[in-house]
Parts: C-alpha cells; sequence; structure tokens
C-alpha cells in the first residue's frame, strides 16, 4: 500500500495529490463532526439536545424535557448551566452533568450536524456564513482552544470520546483547507 | 475559604471539589438543601448562586463565585416570597423532600421568564423530580406566583 502511495505520489501532480489528501482529511473531520459527542449539542432547531450513543434508547434526546430554545442557552426555561456547572471539572462520575469551564450551551443552530450527511456538513463548514463565522484558519485556531472541543474528545466517566485529538483535528481542519475544502459533488 | 450563605458570611475548611451541598448540609448545618441523587438527575439539591439556580451537588465549594441562597433564605415565615406563598395556597407539598428545590427552582426560572407559558414551565420544572407526583399543583402555583411578581 504504501508502495503504491509512493509511486502516485511520483506520477500524480501535486495539485492532485493536495486534492486527495484533502478529502481523506475531510473524512477524518467527518468522522468527528458525526460523532454523537459532537451531535448531540450540535442540533437543529428543536434546541432539544441528544442523549445519543449514551446506552439509552436509538436516537434519544436528552432526559429531563430539556429544551435549550432559540436562546440556545436554555434561558427561557432552565439554563443549561443550573446542573452543567459553568468551571473546570473532573467529569469523573457516570450520568453526572459534565462540566467545562466555560458556559455549557447548544452551538448556533446553523452549525447544526445532527443526522446529516458528508455532504452536508462539509458544505456547512466551509462556507463562514454557515459556521458562526470562521476562516479556516480561525476553524482550526478554535478547534485547538475550545474547551467544548476538548471535552468532546476528553468526556470522562467511561463516556465515549470523539476520535482522535484536537491537535489532529485540527491539522486535518489545516489540510482540508490547503485543499481548497473539497466536498464530494464539487 | 468564605461563603456567603442566606445573608450570613462562613468561614468553611473544607477541601475545594467537595461539593456545595455537603457543605450547607454537613459543615453549616444547613439542612434545608436535600440530597436526591448527587449526579444532578432529580432537582432536590437545588440553591441560588447571585439568584440563578444550581443544583449543589455538582457545583464544588472552590467554584462558588457568588451569594448562596437556600430556601431559608429565600423567605421566612413572616416575609414569604411569593413562589413559597402560592406553594401554601395550593397546598402543593405532598411529603415535601423535593419541595425546597423546586420552589428554589421556580423563583428562579419565574426571575428570568416572568411570564411563562405552561410548557415553559413543564421544560423548566422537568429536571425537579417529585415521587409523590405534585406536578399540577407545582405548575398551578408557579402561575399563581408569576401573577403574583407582575403585579408586584
Amino acid at each position: 500500500m504504501r508502495r503504491l502511495a509512493l509511486a502516485l505520489t511520483l506520477i500524480l501532480p501535486a495539485g492532485v495529490q493536495a486534492q486527495d489528501a484533502g478529502s481523506s482529511a475531510w473524512d477524518r473531520i467527518y468522522a468527528v463532526a458525526s460523532h454523537p459527542r459532537c451531535t448531540n449539542c450540535h442540533v437543529g432547531e428543536s434546541g432539544r439536545p441528544a442523549w445519543d450513543d449514551l446506552g439509552y434508547a436509538k436516537d434519544s434526546v436528552h432526559g429531563m424535557n430539556i429544551v435549550a430554545g432559540e436562546s440556545r442557552i436554555g434561558a427561557e426555561s432552565i439554563p443549561c448551566r443550573v446542573c452543567h456547572i459553568s468551571a473546570e471539572g473532573a467529569n469523573n462520575v457516570p450520568h453526572a452533568a459534565p462540566q467545562i469551564d466555560e458556559a455549557w450551551r447548544l452551538p448556533p443552530v446553523e452549525l447544526a450536524w445532527r443526522g446529516k450527511s458528508s455532504v452536508e456538513v462539509c458544505q456547512q463548514l466551509r462556507h463562514p456564513e454557515a459556521n458562526d463565522g470562521f476562516d479556516m484558519a480561525e476553524l482550526a485556531e478554535h478547534v485547538r482552544t475550545s474547551a467544548f472541543v476538548n471535552y468532546g474528545f476528553k468526556p470522562g466517566a467511561g463516556r465515549n470520546a470523539a476520535p482522535g485529538t484536537t491537535e489532529e483535528l485540527a491539522e486535518d481542519l489545516e489540510i482540508w483547507a490547503a485543499a481548497g475544502t473539497p466536498c464530494v459533488g464539487d | 475559604m468564605k461563603l456567603n450563605v442566606n445573608g450570613k458570611s462562613h468561614e468553611v475548611d473544607v477541601e475545594d471539589d467537595m461539593p456545595l451541598l455537603w457543605v450547607l448540609r454537613d459543615e453549616l448545618g444547613i439542612t434545608d438543601v436535600k440530597y436526591g441523587c448527587g449526579i444532578a438527575q432529580c432537582g432536590a439539591c437545588t440553591v441560588h448562586v447571585d439568584g440563578v439556580a444550581v443544583r449543589s451537588c455538582q457545583l464544588a465549594a472552590g467554584d462558588v463565585d457568588g451569594n448562596v441562597t437556600t430556601i431559608e433564605g429565600l423567605g421566612s415565615p413572616s416575609a414569604l416570597h411569593a413562589v413559597q406563598e402560592a406553594w401554601i395556597e395550593h397546598q402543593v407539598a405532598q411529603c415535601g423532600y423535593c419541595q425546597s428545590g423546586q420552589i428554589m427552582q421556580a423563583a428562579s426560572f419565574l426571575d428570568l421568564n416572568g411570564e411563562p407559558n405552561d410548557e415553559q414551565i413543564d421544560q423548566a420544572m422537568s429536571g425537579n423530580l417529585c415521587r409523590c407526583g405534585t406536578y399540577p399543583r407545582i405548575r398551578a402555583a408557579i402561575k399563581t406566583a408569576a401573577t403574583k411578581l407582575q403585579g408586584a
């Protein structure tokens, strides 16, 4: 396999190689973006966080009738931070409310990924108007520094973690950006 | 560390990661706040920090960054909070174990949303469990309290 890759490196133009590397990087990015640890909060207009892949039934929504509302922080009913404390925690107690040093909330609705295909999320992430206003360099930086993203990879207490690390995700975003943010169907 | 609870300053000698719930109950003897589950699944331990509801079983003592209020500090028998008045009016409590958490959650909720509809009340209060099933009375009392607070 490595010989084949080497042979391709020698015979394919640099642009095509970057495109392939970008597409591979995207596949790894989508493996993170589609992981329940991420999609449980990257939900749509319903504002209902999910509890997928936590050992409950398939397609579970957050227990206790939790709705984060239009505010995305639960301001209309019960703020997320009532249970998800805004302070770094060990998160070592199963089934307790995870906490990080940031106000727990849902991402903006335009970043809804739950149930979406690789192409759909790809189209969302490469456009600043659909990715919360980030250019690619800012997006990689966000991934490296966000307490939320970091939590997704280290959720603690036996919880399923998103695949890889924050650094690997940031590097994949940079590879994908260098390749021109390719999406399937371009 | 120093904690302000119900308007009084306390010096407590505890580990930073001790849940506020246990500081209140075991160190300060303030037992109106109840232990139910210890993992933010039941709401019995709800208190306020600077007026905002928080599950005290989840909040480490070292992370408390404001004045703590338990139901003893919300109102007194001679000057009840509107939510406490409404609770009596509607005879909400049965066994009563969850009720201090329910009232603290309701009071904080009405601070955020003064004119809630039934759906918002249900969403706000669904994290507070009541084994006696007093939910219809809880909802009715919150509506009464909202009306009282609007007129205040």
